[in-house]
């Protein structure tokens, strides 16, 4: 079983290395037999970011013009399709996701229950410290609620980047993946192709710096676009598909 | 309509059809892309030859005037080339995507490669 890790970054010199070093204490760590490889996309940074990859003699691959995180992630998949991944986890360059929780996303996909498992923040009220502010809450239950009219399924968290998915997906993303705003209408497009989907809890760490996006125009582009395309993708019929080997 | 601005815009029509030729000649233009603008030419060639044509269509379809019929009809044909445009744009960046990637990808492994070598 080869699990990998795909860690898109933009201009995150200061977090990639902490992420390197968690990757690696998980490794040592005996009491995970499963071993993970990572690869770092690098996606065209402005800061040193490419630097503390070459300099740490880190798995990377560095885009040669900039993609967006939809771009960056789907060179990831293509990476793990061609080197024949069993499963590809995406895992945030920023710090956000823990790593300690791979384990319980991976599990149910190793256990083929489900095509996908996303990491979800909303799943148990207790297991996350960090749930944003307000006003994404509203915007995350407004994708949720269009999620649920369109595929019948409930995602409580569509927006989160925290995902494990098995092979199939893999050569599903691998070949077209959603480019602007990715998490929720990828999410769409795997229930319309007929896979399943699942959520686990886990917790998320806040952003450390970076920038965040209160710009409130910005946001409500963002839901239009997003619920427009869940809408666009959603009217499909969903395709009927035998359960997971 | 007088001769003059008949002739005038007969004129202009050759010119643009000309224009369109020559593009696709020299392979500045995709011929499938050309057939569109080409007809345009051909159409205003129509409208100025044989006036009455135009004018019975705008009557049968109700137009109060057939300039009106005329503004219309070229509005909807520039979105139509817009909205074509778009779906164009759409898929040459997306070719543009699968480029990067896919180069990204090799250039790691060449990279890998020649260290391997060295």
């Amino acid at each position: 079983m080869k699990i990998l890790l795909i860690i898109p970054s933009y201009n995150e010199e200061n977090n990639i290395l902490k992420v390197y070093n968690q990757i690696k204490e998980y490794n040592d760590d005996i009491k995970n037999e499963l071993k993970i490889d990572y690869i770092v996309i690098n996606d065209c940074s402005n800061d040193n970011t490419l630097k503390v990859l070459q300099d740490n003699n880190m798995n990377y691959i560095d885009l040669v013009s900039n993609l967006g995180i939809g771009g960056a992630v789907q060179t990831g998949y293509k990476y793990a399709f061609i080197n024949g991944y069993d499963i590809a986890i995406q895992f945030d360059g920023d710090g956000q996701h823990d790593i300690n929780f791979i384990k319980d996303i991976y599990t149910p996909i190793i256990e083929a229950k489900t095509d996908i498992c996303v990491g979800s923040r909303y799943l148990n009220k207790e297991s996350s410290k960090f749930r944003s502010t307000f006003m994404r809450r509203v915007g995350k239950n407004i994708i949720s609620f269009f999620i649920k009219i369109f595929t019948g399924k409930s995602v409580t968290d569509p927006t989160s980047g925290f995902r494990a998915v098995n092979k199939n997906i893999i050569k599903l993303f691998a070949e077209d993946y959603p480019i602007d705003y990715p998490e929720p209408e990828s999410i769409v497009n795997i229930i319309k192709e007929g896979y399943e989907i699942k959520e686990v809890p886990v917790s998320m760490n806040e952003r450390i710096g970076g920038k965040s996006s209160i710009d409130i125009f910005k946001s409500i582009h963002y839901m239009v676009k997003v619920n427009i395309s869940i809408i666009i993708d959603g009217m499909r019929f969903r395709k009927k598909r035998e359960k997971v080997k | 309509m007088t001769t003059t601005l008949r002739i005038v815009l007969i004129g202009i029509a050759i010119i643009y059809l000309w224009l369109i030729i020559i593009a696709v000649r020299k392979r500045k233009m995709q011929a499938s892309i050309a057939t569109f603008w080409i007809l345009t030419g051909i159409l205003l060639i129509v409208a100025v030859v044989i006036p009455n044509f135009i004018e019975t269509i705008s009557n049968i379809l109700g137009f109060e005037q057939t300039s009106n019929m005329v503004f219309c009809l070229t509005i909807f044909m520039a979105f139509c080339a817009l909205l074509y445009l778009t779906m164009l744009v759409s898929k040459q960046s997306k070719k543009c995507i699968t480029l990067i990637q896919e180069i990204s990808i090799l250039k790691k492994k060449v990279e890998e490669l020649e260290k391997n070598i060295n």
